[in-house]
C-alpha cells in the first residue's frame, strides 16, 4: 500500500492507495504515525479514494491513529471512502461512532477539521 | 502488523484479561461467567487476540440470498502462538471451513469451557492469580482463584473506566475488551447499575469496534434469542 502526502494550507492529506490488510498495517501504521508528529498543531485528513480494501487489520490502524492523533492535538478526518470500504466501516462501528470523523469527500474531511 | 502492537499494558492477552474479570474480590468466579455469552466472548477474545497476533484476520463479503455481508475469518498463519487457549482456537479455524465470525463463536462455543481453563492455567503461571481448593456449604467442593498482588486486574479496571467515563480513545484491544466485557455482564463487577445505565451509550459507542468482535457479538445475540424462544415454547 503506499501513502502520497499533500498540504493544503494547515492540512495534510494522506493519499492511502492500494490494501490495507494485514500485511500492509504495520508500515502504514509507521508511516501516518510519522505524519501525525510533523501534523502537531494541525490537521490530518485520509483520503480513502483510492483505498480499494480494509481488512480488521487496516481497521485497528485507524483506531490506533485516531487516539494518537486526539492525545497530540490533531485533528483528523477520513474522506471519500469507495463504498466497499465504507461497509467495513459501517459493519465494525466505525460510522456511528465519533471516534474518527468519515466525510463523504476529501474537501469535506478539510473542512471538518478545520472548522 | 507486529504481533503485539494493541495488547493491554500488562502484555496479557484479551482472553486472559476477559477472564480476569470475571473473577471477584474472594476469588470465586462471577456468576455471569456461567452464562453463554461469557463463553462466546472468551471464544471471541481469542479469536480477535488471533487476528491482532497476526495468525488470522477478517474481511467483509457479501452473504448468501437474503443474507446481509458477513466477517470471513481468514487463516494467515498457523504458527503456534505459545499461548495455550490461543493455539487451541487456532487449530479449530485452521483446520476448518471458511467460516464468518459469528458462525466460528457458535462452532467453538463447546471449547469454551476448555479455553478459560487454559486461560486462567496461564495466568496462574504468569503469577497472577492462583487456584485454591474450597468447600461450599463444607461438602462441595469448590475452586477459587484468587488474585495475588491484583496490579494486572486493577490496570485493566482502571484503563477501562478511563475510556468510559475520562473519555479517551480506547487502543483496539480496550475497545474489543470493554465490548465483550460488557456483553458478557462483567462490568456489572466493577461498576454500580447507575453507573452502567449512564454510561451505555459510551459503551455502544467505544466497545467492540472490531469486525470479529461485532461478529462474536451477533452470535451472542442470536444465541441469546434463540434460548429465549426455547423457553418460551412450553408455555405457549
Amino acid at each position: 500500500m503506499d501513502i502520497n502526502v499533500d498540504n493544503r494550507a494547515n492540512v495534510t492529506i494522506a493519499s492511502l492507495d492500494g490494501r490495507l490488510d494485514f500485511e500492509a498495517a504495520d508500515t502504514a501504521q509507521v508511516k501516518l504515525r510519522e505524519l501525525l508528529g510533523s501534523a502537531s498543531g494541525k490537521a490530518l485528513v485520509l483520503d480513502g479514494a483510492s483505498l480499494s480494501y480494509v481488512s480488521s487489520a487496516g481497521l485497528r490502524v485507524f483506531l490506533t491513529i485516531a487516539k494518537e492523533a486526539k492525545a497530540a492535538g490533531v485533528a483528523v478526518a477520513v474522506g471519500a471512502l469507495q463504498p466497499a470500504v465504507q461497509q467495513v466501516f459501517d459493519i465494525s462501528g466505525f460510522s456511528k461512532t465519533k471516534i474518527i470523523d468519515i466525510q463523504s469527500t476529501v474537501d469535506d474531511a478539510v473542512r471538518a477539521v478545520t472548522r | 502488523m507486529s504481533e503485539m502492537s494493541t495488547p493491554g499494558l500488562t502484555g496479557i492477552s484479551l482472553v486472559e484479561e476477559l477472564c480476569l474479570l470475571a473473577i471477584e474480590d474472594d476469588g470465586s468466579v462471577a456468576s455471569t461467567a456461567g452464562e453463554p455469552a461469557f463463553g462466546m466472548g472468551v471464544v471471541g477474545a481469542c479469536l480477535v487476540e488471533l487476528c491482532i497476533r497476526g495468525r488470522l484476520d477478517a474481511d467483509v463479503r457479501p452473504g448468501e440470498g437474503d443474507a446481509g455481508p458477513q466477517t470471513i475469518l481468514m487463516t494467515l498463519s498457523q504458527e503456534p502462538t505459545g499461548e495455550p487457549a490461543l493455539d487451541a482456537a487456532l487449530a479449530y479455524v485452521a483446520a476448518g471451513p471458511v467460516r464468518s465470525a459469528a458462525e466460528w463463536t457458535h462452532q467453538l462455543f463447546p471449547q469454551a469451557g476448555e479455553l478459560v481453563r487454559k486461560a486462567l492455567e496461564r495466568l496462574q503461571t504468569r503469577g497472577v492469580i492462583e487456584a485454591r481448593e474450597a468447600r461450599f456449604m463444607w461438602v462441595l467442593k469448590t475452586r477459587r482463584y484468587p488474585v495475588l498482588e491484583g496490579r494486572e486486574l486493577q490496570e485493566a479496571k482502571l484503563r477501562i473506566t478511563e475510556v468510559l467515563m475520562g473519555g479517551t480513545i480506547p487502543t483496539p484491544h480496550d475497545s474489543v475488551l470493554i465490548g465483550l466485557a460488557s456483553i458478557s455482564g462483567l462490568l456489572r463487577g466493577f461498576l454500580s447499575s447507575a453507573e452502567l445505565g449512564r454510561l451505555q451509550r459510551r459503551i455502544d459507542e467505544v466497545g467492540s469496534l472490531d469486525l470479529v468482535a461485532r461478529g462474536v457479538e451477533d452470535a451472542i445475540h442470536e444465541e441469546i434469542e434463540l434460548r429465549a424462544r426455547g423457553m418460551m415454547i412450553p408455555i405457549m
